[in-house]
């Protein structure tokens, strides 16, 4: 009897100090495992080019304004701002947003981090958005003033760049720079990162949002292998994954498991021509090139079908590009290259080089097929592969007379057009110099009416496909793959994980 | 036990590697003038197709349409050439090398042996990277880089061989006779370190095609279009998911030739190695 | 035998200064540099931004000066900072050091696990037919690329996620059983053409042994044939094995570059491939100043022991 009662007792405090520890032990975390195929270089957000950076950036930091999910520029700092005429710009912030280190944001934030950027010696390449700019004001502790020397009419897209992050002074000053800590205001903070393995984001729980973020960890992975990367999220090892092969891509689509989300991005295919380099320097030699790739069979190989073709602006930016079949060369017209060869000098052909190199930026599966239709006008390419480093080289120096690239475009036409375009144009490669193009580039960078701007830039496009420095080919898909469990991701174009800000797990 | 029976081992062991090396220096041959498809042209009607007798396509195809055993057909012949040639090179260079060294001993050999030193420090796949990105990454390149990884241990094996003959009576009388170094170097020396340079060669030219694969592998060695079976494997890499012949068969082709280099290699050292040459 | 240890490590001085050199110049020869990446084809800079770029990328003297500063400060053991992340190098690769020796000795342990047996019992057979195809089979392993062996484990394993480290790598220290089994395929994968040569090695000296007198005498005693093996003809194999072991250590470290990479292991070999494509001169130059250290000195330590094995290498020119 007595050794009964004494075993009930036990049972019963054993019960009990279970359920008291269930109630004291913490409630499930929300985490988010993110696999990407390459490890952050840095994360400044004034000093990083590197995608694969720019993606934490996404949730450490917030800019004055940044894009939606259609390329639209909303507020993000900036509640409001005023344009009261094309040369100034006042930004109203938003009130309580706090740094990650308890501080809150003022203006006085906004004109260092714009100072910051302009300034020779950060070497940023947030500066050439924004280089117009002269002055930074501060009218009030909420309030901005920014002063042109000329109007700009991307500079709002420039400002959503995360090159142009509001970073608090005390963190850069006391690290000499931002590269390993987190100065931000953004919906994650950095809680430790070992470097080619794994960084952990933890809540920001003052984010100016309320309710955002709903997830309290993101972690992200470094797996080098697309195979790996999918497993991973079929296991559920990983609830996201950012995928770039269109092989693995097309496996997961027919896998039950896993979601996957494919939209064009603003990257850009293009067929790079070296203008001064013979026989490029003929105009018709280059559109008898252009009349005879055929974007889609391209994209179909390069990318299984994973993408669009395009012009001179993305297609994604639907407000501004042109459909393609309203511009020349659409599709191939083979009778037409081959009668322009002629008239230029070369009825049987020629032989050139194309450089590319392996990596996925370097385009090698696109210089192949393009190897083989050339073959169509009687003209034999030469693959120059070279290893990444090499091929940089070769672009900085100009020495090439074809190559395969991919271009960053924007949304805003005048970002990426004026700076890859115009005559002086900080990244024109191709030595391409167009009184014409010149021209339609500046009226698009200063008109202020909307329909004005929209009827330069057409002729533009239309301009740059027949003068054609570079062979525009297609915009690959921007991929994302997840388990089921994730749910309120959106996929941005420009890849931005931005989104992971509403995005929830459910175990 | 049996003598005879151990000889035939031995026997049997090289005759297989010889075997293996036959068939291959037969497909190099039969590659110059037919392949079953052309190995660089692309078809984009039958990208990534499972190997099938219907097709023709033994070996299925690659991401581009191409023929995979028209590819491998083709690689075996840059294989082959590369790993001979740089095989050669590291073996007349280092050999030189040793040979001097060991001969003229004092400073030469410091000095020569100092550089063969400072080579051998660097593990043989990150010298061979290194020299590749230096150079650029064209075909011959990949010969002087493997070359280079090999010079100090050619250049060790022969001056070894060397050194412990140098002081022997018999080379000793020879030199008292008149005998110029030169007809000693050519009559005496070179026959001596023939049987452990015969081994290394056979077991270098299959690292070289180990080498070489991995190197095209890193992207760092013979660059498409052009088949070698280590970009066709890096190739592979990523659509290997859904088509798993395209990393099976060039692996596969992979593997044979330098087992039966190793083979050769293992099996003559079995045979010229004095000290086995009376075991059980 | 002092004075040759010592005359030893006095030689590796002009060694490892002729490695340096041959690094810091050769590494600028590459075409491309770290600026230039870190620039790509996206980015415009104005003239002042490039001065300043320049600086900050160590781009701004000619070579032999850098050269010098450089030597003075790592003798003074500041290596530097890395031109992608800013970070200091030497913690870097320090903080890596563990994994790759961890998976260096892995690979080794495999190697004598896999090989040493195959070897013994290989030597044993009596059978020709048995004896070819066990020297097939170690021969088999060495002719595996390494590359192809771990892709297709990682393809094979894929959904076997404790098995592969797929970026989640957990040090030893913070759960060894996790650990280890995450670095038993790598090591397998590297270890199994170490086997080869290790079998071949084990083999050649059983057989030695195996015909020498006394152990004649021990059966003619009457000792069981696995004493007679296990005691003695072991004991005198063993030595040369482990020798030949320091010997490839170089090749265990090189092939641990293909390795990691594939297994996406965060090592010192992957940092090495990476600083070399992205140009990143002060890591590239303290890698491979480390491994060639590394390296030189097992390499001492196994000549030394070598030579204490084999009576017959002479110590002034042997071994070598």
């Amino acid at each position: 009897m007595k050794r009964q009662s004494i075993m009930l007792v036990a049972l019963l405090a054993m019960t009990l100090f279970g359920a008291a520890g269930a109630f004291a032990a913490p409630a499930a975390q929300a985490v988010l495992t993110i696999g990407v195929d390459q490890e952050a270089v840095g994360i400044d957000p004034h000093i990083v080019t590197a995608f694969s950076s720019m993606r934490r950036i996404d949730l450490l930091y917030n800019r004055l304004v940044r894009l939606d999910d259609n390329f639209v520029v909303v507020p993000d700092l900036a509640e409001s701002w005023d344009v009261p005429n094309n040369v100034t710009y006042i930004f109203h912030l938003r009130k309580g947003v706090k740094f990650h280190n308890g501080r809150e944001l003022t203006a006085d934030d906004v004109q260092y981090s714009l100072q910051r950027i302009l300034d020779p010696k950060t070497a940023s390449p947030g500066r050439s958005y924004v280089s117009l700019i002269t002055s930074i004001d501060v009218v009030d502790r909420y309030t901005v003033k920014l002063n042109l020397s000329a109007p700009l009419a991307s500079l709002l897209d420039g400002l959503t760049s995360n090159n142009c992050s509001i970073v608090a002074k005390e963190v850069v000053e006391a690290n000499g720079n931002l590269q390993k800590v987190d100065g931000g205001t953004g919906p994650f903070m950095l809680q430790e990162w070992i470097p080619d393995n794994s960084m952990t984001l933890v809540k920001n729980a003052s984010y100016f949002e309320k309710g955002a973020p709903y997830l309290d960890k993101v972690i992200f992975r470094v797996i080098p292998e697309q195979a790996s990367l999918l497993a991973g999220v079929k296991s559920g090892d990983l609830d996201l994954a950012t995928i770039s092969d269109g092989a693995t891509i097309r496996q997961a689509s027919k896998d039950s498991k896993v979601v996957v989300m494919s939209k064009p991005g603003l990257n850009m295919r293009i067929f790079s021509f070296n203008t001064t380099a013979k026989p490029f320097d003929d105009v018709r030699v280059r559109q008898a090139l252009a009349m005879t790739l055929n974007r889609t069979e391209i994209l179909g190989i390069a990318e299984f079908g994973m993408g669009k073709p395009t012009g001179p602006v993305p297609v994604a930016a639907t407000q501004w590009a042109v459909p393609v079949a309203k511009l020349p060369y659409a599709s191939p017209d083979i009778a037409k290259a081959k009668k322009l060869l002629a008239d230029a000098g070369y009825p049987k052909g020629f032989s050139f080089k194309i450089t590319c190199s392996a990596t996925y930026e370097g385009g090698l599966a696109v210089a192949q097929v393009a190897q083989e239709e050339l073959k169509k006008i009687g003209v034999t390419a030469e693959l120059e592969v070279v290893e990444w480093g090499v091929y940089i080289d070769k672009w900085v120096k100009r020495d090439f007379a074809t190559m395969i690239e991919l271009r960053g475009g924007s949304g805003e036409p005048d970002r990426f057009l004026y700076r890859t375009f115009y005559s002086s144009g900080g990244v024109n490669n191709f030595l391409f110099k167009d009184a014409e193009v010149d021209k339609y580039l500046d009226l698009g960078r200063t008109q202020t009416v909307l329909a004005d701007r929209k009827a330069s830039y057409d002729k533009l496009q239309t301009l740059l496909t027949e003068k054609a420095p570079a062979i525009f080919l297609y915009c690959p898909n921007e991929n994302q793959v997840m388990g089921k469990q994730v749910s309120g991701f959106k996929l941005v174009g420009n890849g931005s994980l931005f989104y992971v800000t509403y995005t929830k797990v459910k175990r | 036990m049996n003598m005879k029976s151990n000889s035939l081992t031995r026997n049997s062991i090289v005759m297989t590697g010889l075997a293996i090396i036959g068939v291959y220096i037969a497909i190099m041959a039969v590659s110059t003038f037919w392949l079953p498809f052309d190995p660089v042209s692309m078809d984009t009607d039958h990208i990534l197709e499972a190997p099938s007798l219907a097709t023709g396509h033994l070996f299925g195809t690659d991401e581009f349409g191409r023929d995979i055993l028209s590819r491998i057909m083709k690689g075996s012949t840059i294989s082959l050439i590369i790993s001979v040639a740089a095989t050669l090179l590291g073996t007349l260079v280092g050999t030189f090398m040793g040979v001097w060294a060991g001969y003229l001993g004092g400073r030469w050999d410091n000095v020569l042996m100092r550089i063969a030193d400072v080579l051998f420090s660097f593990p043989s796949l990150l010298l061979a990277i290194f020299v590749m990105a230096i150079l650029g990454e064209k075909t011959f390149n990949v010969v002087i880089a493997i070359g280079i990884v090999y010079i100090p241990q050619f250049a060790r094996i022969s001056r070894g061989a060397i050194l412990t003959i140098k002081s022997s009576e018999f080379i000793k009388a020879a030199k008292s006779n008149g005998a110029s170094s030169g007809f000693i170097l050519r009559k005496h020396l070179l026959p001596n370190i023939l049987v452990p340079l015969i081994v290394q060669v056979s077991l270098s030219l299959s690292v070289a095609i180990l080498l070489e694969s991995s190197l095209s592998f890193l992207g760092l060695g013979v660059q498409p279009p052009a088949p070698s079976w280590g970009n066709m494997l890096s190739g592979a890499r990523k659509v290997m998911v859904i088509a798993p012949w395209t990393a099976i068969y060039p692996g596969i082709a992979i593997v044979l030739l330098v087992l039966g280099f190793n083979l050769l290699g293992d099996g003559l050292r079995d045979i010229l190695d004095p000290r086995l040459r009376n075991v059980r | 035998m002092f004075r040759y240890i010592a005359k030893r490590l006095l030689s590796l001085i002009p060694v490892l200064f002729g490695v340096s050199i041959i690094v810091f110049f050769l590494v600028r020869l590459i075409p491309g540099s770290a600026l230039e990446m870190y620039m790509g084809t996206q980015v415009e800079a104005t003239p002042e931004q490039m001065v300043e770029l320049q600086r900050i990328f160590g781009e701004d003297k000619p070579v032999p000066v850098l050269y010098v500063e450089w030597l003075g400060r790592i003798l003074q053991g500041d290596f530097g900072y890395s031109l992608r992340t800013g970070r200091p190098v030497l913690p870097d690769i320090l903080s890596r050091l563990p994994l790759s020796l961890e998976l260096t000795l892995l690979s080794l342990m495999l190697a004598l696990l896999i090989g040493i047996p195959q070897g013994i019992l290989s030597s044993l057979k009596r059978n020709p037919f048995s004896d070819v195809i066990n020297r097939v089979i170690g021969l088999l392993g060495l002719s595996l690329p390494q590359f192809w062996l771990a892709s297709l484990m990682v393809l094979a394993f894929a959904n076997f996620s404790g098995w592969i480290p797929m970026g989640n790598y957990i040090k030893f220290s913070v759960d060894p059983i996790r650990n280890l089994r995450m670095l038993l395929l790598p090591s397998l994968a590297i270890g199994i053409g170490l086997a080869a040569v290790i079998m071949r090695y084990t083999r050649n000296s059983m057989l030695e042994v195996l015909q020498m007198d006394y152990i004649r005498t021990a059966k003619a005693k009457g000792l069981t044939k696995r004493v007679v093996i296990l005691r003695h003809a072991l004991k005198n194999a063993i030595l040369p094995v482990i020798t030949v072991a320091g010997f490839n250590t170089g090749y265990l470290l090189g092939g641990a570059i293909v390795i990691e990479e594939v297994f996406a292991l965060p090592g010192m070999g992957r940092l090495a491939l990476y600083a070399i494509y992205q140009r990143d001169y002060p890591v590239i130059q303290a890698i491979v100043l480390m491994i060639a250290t590394i390296f030189v000195l097992v390499n001492l330590v196994t000549d030394l022991i070598y030579a204490m094995v084999d009576p017959r290498i002479r110590l002034d020119d042997g071994g070598r």
